[in-house]
């Protein structure tokens, strides 16, 4: 350091400032150059692995759908079992298992369901939810709707109230699918704003997850929270939900707020045209 | 004779200084933007992992958008154009064309492919353009998105005015007809708009690439490839650069002073309250962003400009140097003509950080830059004639700023290896790595050159853009 400022207080600075800033612009670009290519290795490495991997899986699967072979009679192939043991590997068949689970209902869906309890993936799912990074929170939550685990939901709609709205939006969508208008009532107490973005998110939930119960969503306009009366409003029109009209009505005749009490009466226009 | 010796001793240092702290100011810079958008972005990619753009597919509470697509001699393309702009995986949308006074037979083929027929529409022009000739929509109901206008020639700012006048939707749609559009890009642009709370999103946009030798199917981009012409490729480094490194970081700092004029969306109501397109300047579409930022910020309405980093729309880049060139000019022109206009804001605590730093930021950097080194070249050559260079020096100086520029384009390289990695192929990788070490001394003085011929045509007074053809993308059939 004492050099350094002898030479800047000589004047000489420069040539040794040029050098050093040279050296390390190359060896950063070198180094740089090495991650790249590194990355690019790893990348090759794991697409072949992952179709190699998705080969198997998809026997595995096949067996557990169409030939109802447990998990217990898989895990005896001494293959699969140093397999299983890589956590790539499980990524991978628990992916393939989500998109199965997408594509099948019934007792196919019900299999499914079984294998990932018995394999102990849900284990690895519930240990995410306990994660500090909020995508691997959103992984576990994700994962565990797909598979109806209703006993998630209490720990799923804490995370309704996170601080980070991606993970908030991803526990709602997932308690609105594990329980439905259950999780209307934690929503009712919401203190955020929920913005447009996450109410489109809320009513495509219960949209995709045909959730035929629709008792409590009336709760949503007795929200002190705007934004929420808003969904319930948005919620009420999208899903055509003409019995709550009477709720609608009272809503608009009583609001001072006065886009909530437009909003109301433009829905009540709608549903009794 | 001492006293002369000392002046020159003296310039000589104040020189190199000067040089040195330019260099030194502009490469931190790059390096602190190009930290927050490496950051930015995998933050935005954590993000949009868990998101669902399908639920913008189903809702009518998707927001409505308006695509503006000025059309000027695109006969060639037009038909496939209008039909890929017609497929977009979105709802909620309109498509606006605007012929702008084509010479060609581009309203011939819309009017045929598309059994376009005159119609009345019921409109209020809220701002001043050209005269409509007419204004068509389809008997095919197939065709029921779209509607296009015929108007006397005005220039791309004109027919974008024309657009926001007969536009439906809240939000407005900005695009170069002849993109090449991300299925999914309206659902992203469209996205930010319902993401505020609290304050109003007056602009989103997307990062644009370069499509050349990339193969189009069914006016989809379906293989990229990195272009085998030099200029072309180094462009392809050279947007990674601008999109991933630059605009993703000043998109996080809010201080974006530019939406690209290929593919933006705005808030329609603020674009017409600001004035809407400015018909005075040929860098349109980065004076209209500056000037609602302006409004916002004079009228004191909280906003923001949201930036997606993912590739939403793909382009042609000029192949031979004379396009090139006039692409380059324009775009100083542009650049000068903003900074002009809203000179006030230089420095003005009152536009906050656009003020404070975007502005002063675009001034040094991308307005004084060409001069700044053209200033040096100079210099270096009156040093070189009168036998006062150190050779030495100069060589280590020129290495240090081209060392630079080949680390920057790594990082470039490094942050779309880490992201997107849109160029999965070795060859591809080792050609945009060939071009980095190539860009300082092939690419960078043209840019340059382009640059100064820009300060000479705003001096000397030029307008309008000038004829810019296209080669056309490679089709797979």
């Amino acid at each position: 350091m004492t050099e350094f400022w002898e030479l800047y207080k000589n004047g000489q600075w420069e040539v040794p400032f040029l050098t050093f800033s040279i050296y390390l612009f190359v060896a950063a670009s070198f180094i740089l150059y090495l991650i790249i290519v590194g990355s690019r290795n790893s990348k090759i490495k794991k697409e072949r692995l992952s179709k190699e991997y998705s080969t198997t899986i998809d026997k595995i699967m096949s067996a557990v759908i169409f030939e109802n072979v447990p998990f217990s009679e898989i895990k005896e192939d001494k293959n699969f079992l140093v397999l299983f043991d890589t956590s790539f590997f499980r990524e991978v068949l628990t992916e393939s298992l989500i998109n199965l689970h997408k594509n099948y209902e019934g007792i196919y869906a019900q299999k499914l369901e079984q294998f990932y309890k018995d394999s102990g993936l849900i284990k690895s799912s519930f240990r995410k939810l306990k994660s500090l990074k909020w995508e691997v929170k959103c992984k576990g939550i994700t994962e565990l709707a797909e598979f109806n685990i209703k006993e998630a939901f209490d720990q799923i709609i804490g995370y309704s109230k996170a601080r980070k709205k991606t993970l908030k939006i991803v526990a709602l969508n997932a308690a609105i699918k594990l329980e439905g208008t259950e999780s209307i009532k934690y929503l009712v107490d919401h203190s955020d704003p929920i913005d447009d973005w996450m109410q489109l998110n809320i009513i495509g939930a219960f949209k995709k997850h045909d959730i035929g119960d629709t008792v409590g969503i009336e709760h949503l306009l007795e929200s002190q929270n705007t934004t929420v009366v808003t969904l319930g409003l948005k919620l009420i029109k999208e899903l055509k939900l003409s019995q709550k009209v009477p709720h609608v009505a009272q809503l608009a005749s009583q609001t001072t707020n006065v886009i909530i009490k437009y909003e109301a009466q433009s829905i009540l226009q709608t549903l009794t045209a | 004779m001492t006293f002369f010796n000392t002046e020159i001793s003296w310039f000589l240092d104040v020189y190199i200084l000067l040089i040195l702290g330019y260099a030194i100011l502009i490469m931190s810079s790059y390096l602190m933007l190009a930290y927050i958008s490496t950051k930015e972005l995998r933050k935005y990619l954590k993000r949009n992992s868990f998101v669902d753009y399908e639920v913008l597919l189903t809702s009518e509470f998707a927001p409505k958008l308006s695509l503006i697509a000025p059309a000027y001699n695109e006969g060639l393309t037009i038909e496939e154009n209008v039909k890929s702009l017609l497929s977009l995986n979105y709802n909620n949308y309109q498509v606006i064309v605007v012929n702008d006074g084509s010479k060609d037979n581009s309203m011939e083929i819309l009017t045929k492919t598309y059994d376009l027929v005159l119609t009345d529409l019921d409109f209020h022009p809220q701002i001043e353009t050209k005269k409509i000739r007419g204004i068509y929509t389809s008997r095919n109901a197939a065709f029921k998105k779209l509607i296009v206008v015929d108007k006397e020639n005005g220039g791309k700012a004109d027919a974008l005015n024309v657009g926001l006048n007969i536009a439906q939707n809240p939000y407005v749609v900005c695009i170069d007809v002849d993109c090449i559009l991300d299925k999914d890009s309206l659902l992203k642009l469209a996205k930010p708009f319902l993401e505020s709370y609290g304050k109003r999103i007056i602009a989103t946009g997307g990062v644009v690439r370069i499509a050349n030798q990339c193969i189009i199917k069914n006016g989809r981009l379906v293989e990229v490839n990195v272009p085998d012409v030099m200029l072309s490729r180094i462009q392809v480094l050279e947007y990674l650069r601008a999109f991933l490194l630059g605009r993703m970081a000043w998109g996080k700092l809010d201080g974006l002073l530019l939406i690209s004029g290929a593919f933006g969306a705005f808030d329609k109501e603020i674009a017409i309250l600001s004035g809407g397109y400015s018909t005075k300047t040929v860098g349109e579409d980065m004076e209209l962003i500056v000037r609602m930022r302006r409004y916002m910020l004079d009228n004191k309405l909280p906003y923001s400009v949201s930036y997606i980093p993912d590739p939403l729309c793909w382009t042609e880049a000029p192949e031979d140097f004379k396009i090139f060139k006039k692409q380059r000019s324009r775009w100083m022109r542009g650049t000068i003509e903003t900074l002009s206009i809203h000179r006030r804001m230089f420095l003005n605590p009152k536009y906050k950080l656009l003020g404070m730093l975007s502005v002063p930021y675009w001034t040094l950097f991308e307005f004084l830059a060409p001069a700044i080194e053209f200033i040096g070249l100079v210099i270096t050559a009156i040093f070189i004639i009168f036998g006062l260079l150190n050779w030495h020096f100069f060589f280590l100086l020129l290495f240090f700023v081209y060392s630079f520029a080949v680390l920057f384009s790594v990082i470039a390289l490094y942050s779309e290896e880490k992201t997107y990695h849109k160029y999965p192929k070795q060859a591809d990788f080792f050609k945009l790595l060939m071009a980095a070490f190539i860009e300082p001394f092939y690419f960078h003085p043209l840019t340059v050159y382009a640059a100064l011929i820009g300060y000479k045509e705003k001096i000397m007074g030029t307008k309008g853009w000038g004829e810019m053809t296209r080669k056309g993308f490679t089709k797979k059939e």
